[in-house]
């Protein structure tokens, strides 16, 4: 800023200075008040809160004892944590296999053809426009585990006797986690296509005179580009796909048997599904999930700057 | 062809695809989108026909298109679902919703993004650094707390005098302002902003609140509407709040969450009610398909 001082500006003086700074102070404060606000009262606060009253026991929705750390032996000896956490990390593994790559092979296609390019775009586009809830549904009738179903009505096309798809318990995770990259699928995509923009053509251009084929430019040329928006999304996805909650709940109610019962589903189960027992148990399982993320969360921020620095 | 001419150099440029392992490359990724293209549509499609047939049918024939595709048809269908479903105050009730959701969210998270952007006055650091970790803490960590703090509004837990935000709008409404996401994609955009219009603004002896109004405002307008668009689509979709906190004044996502229990209903009518709740988000996309599709320039990487 100083290198725009005038005249005018110079000739304030100190207490002046003083003055107008604790003016912008007061203004930039009231705007932003709001934001402070209700960060405090949404974000910040419930987030202190619930570590602290994991340690207290609870009378539904109301404080009671002090009880050390009951809730957090509750939570880890029930016979179904270990289960649970296994299928957390499940989905999380399922996802990166089946979501992971698809989206930036796509973006690389969209990106290198010249027939009906927008036209693809927006017709990948369309599982992001429906509503969650509403293309959860829809998926949970295509799974269906009679011939209604779309799939089994499919399979029955070529003599396949229907599949029990989502009542599956082998199959339930990999289920959820096909509609998950299906419905998220466009939104990475862009997010690639508009990175996959940037790279200059004449790197491209430099690396045919060297004689590199279309496979070697991909490697030496695109991979590079590409590499840090990757790793930054990895860790994003490992993070949010940790967190799944609303696809257990809308798809499958957590079974069969519990084989689809993630973390945050039995935190939910907890907190409104056990008549007020378990909502000391939920805000411990809270701190738990934000013991197991914070690692990720932390090499995130390690990551991004190390990839801004980069770039 | 004379399309490949103009083809920019990437991974593939126009010299590849004169040859015929350049043209087997082009035509594999064509084939490779035009069955990704068809993966994305067909639920969609699916449902949309399921909903069209009659209830006899669906049990009976399992083929892909309705028998009678006729006007007529459409027509009885659609009136008969809408008489069943009863869903016009649930829509109403969303439009209230989202409109509600968008204010709140344009005005304290656009200004909250603008100060930690341009006017950074003491204290930016702390409240900057805790908008940054506290995006990336999963949100449900602090579920139980919040709901018991919209039973005591505001304050975080029964002292006597609190206000019972259940079945109101307000906890989706105040929760559309406590998105840092939000407050970041704004902060971004003005971080983008040069300072010079500011400072020139200031010298001709605009106030504070006047550099925003006349200044940034009308700048910053693309990604304004690019949060819009966001907000109003993500109002048609949130169904978990709701479920938490709505009882009578119900919205469409959360009537069609509840329809799943609903024992008497026909799976026809079902699925047109799954096409009715999208009807919506997809008027919008229809409209702002361009920013929609261009949206992620403005938001970045950063997120």
């Amino acid at each position: 800023m100083k290198n725009h001082q005038n005249t005018d500006v110079a000739a304030l003086t100190q207490k002046h200075k003083r003055r107008t700074k604790f003016r912008n102070n007061i203004d930039a404060w009231i705007l932003m008040l709001p934001m402070v606000v209700i960060l405090y009262l949404f974000v910040w606060r419930p987030t202190v809160l619930s570590g602290i009253w994991s340690f207290f026991n609870m009378k539904a929705y109301s404080i009671a004892e002090f009880c050390g750390l009951d809730n957090y032996i509750k939570v880890i000896s029930h016979t179904q944590f270990l289960p649970t956490l296994w299928n957390t990390v499940q989905y999380v593994l399922w996802s990166l296999v089946i979501g992971f790559l698809p989206p930036l092979f796509i973006a690389i296609m969209i990106n290198e053809i010249v027939h009906f390019k927008s036209g693809f775009r927006v017709l990948i586009y369309i599982p992001a426009v429906i509503p969650g809830i509403a293309a959860m549904l829809m998926w949970y009738f295509m799974y269906y585990p009679d011939q209604t179903g779309l799939l089994n009505m499919i399979l029955a096309k070529f003599g396949i006797e229907p599949f029990t798809w989502l009542n599956n318990p082998k199959f339930t995770i990999v289920g959820i986690i096909i509609y998950t990259t299906w419905k998220g699928f466009a939104g990475t995509m862009l997010l690639y296509y508009a990175s996959l923009q940037g790279v200059s053509t004449e790197v491209y251009e430099a690396a045919i005179i060297d004689g590199a084929g279309p496979f070697k430019r991909l490697w030496h040329v695109t991979r590079p580009a590409m590499e840090g928006l990757l790793l930054l999304n990895l860790v994003r996805q490992i993070i949010s796909v940790f967190q799944i909650m609303e696809q257990p709940l809308a798809m499958t109610g957590g079974g069969p048997n519990g084989a689809s019962t993630s973390l945050a589903y039995q935190l939910y189960q907890y907190g409104f599904n056990s008549g007020g027992k378990g909502t000391g148990q939920a805000m411990a399982l809270g701190v738990i999930i934000f013991l197991i993320l914070i690692v990720f969360t932390i090499f995130y921020f390690w990551l991004n700057k190390k990839v801004e620095d980069r770039y | 062809m004379k399309k490949f001419k103009s083809k920019q150099t990437g991974v593939l440029s126009a010299s590849d695809l004169k040859t015929v392992k350049g043209q087997a490359i082009y035509w594999t990724f064509i084939a490779i989108l035009v069955v990704a293209a068809i993966c994305s549509l067909l639920p969609a499609v699916w449902t949309v026909l399921t909903a069209f047939k009659d209830t006899q049918e669906i049990y009976s024939s399992f083929s892909f298109l309705p028998k009678d595709m006729s006007w007529d048809r459409f027509v009885t269908r659609i009136t008969e679902s809408w008489g069943y479903l009863q869903l016009g105050e649930s829509f109403i009730n969303t439009i209230v919703l989202s409109l509600g959701n968008l204010a709140v969210s344009i005005i304290v998270c656009g200004f909250g993004g603008y100060v930690l952007s341009k006017l950074k006055p003491t204290g930016t650091k702390l409240i900057f650094t805790l908008v940054v970790w506290t995006m990336m803490m999963p949100s449900q960590i602090r579920l139980v707390p919040n709901y018991i703090s919209w039973l005591h509004f505001p304050f975080a837990a029964d002292i006597g005098f609190g206000i019972n935000l259940l079945d109101t709008y307000w906890p989706m409404w105040l929760g559309a302002g406590a998105n840092t996401f939000s407050v970041l994609l704004f902060k971004n955009a003005f971080d983008g902003l040069s300072n010079s219009y500011v400072e020139a603004a200031k010298l001709d002896g605009c106030t504070n609140y006047g550099v925003f109004f006349k200044i940034m405002l009308p700048l910053a307008m693309p990604v304004i509407i690019f949060e819009s668009i966001n907000v109003l689509s993500a109002a048609w979709s949130e169904f978990f709040t709701p479920l938490l906190v709505l009882d009578k004044n119900v919205v469409v996502p959360l009537s069609i969450y509840r329809l799943q229990s609903d024992t008497g209903i026909q799976m026809n009518t079902y699925f047109m009610a799954l096409v009715f709740a999208s009807i919506p988000p997809f008027i919008i996309f229809a409209f702002f398909q361009k920013q929609i599709m261009g949206g992620v320039n403005i938001g970045g990487v950063k997120g």
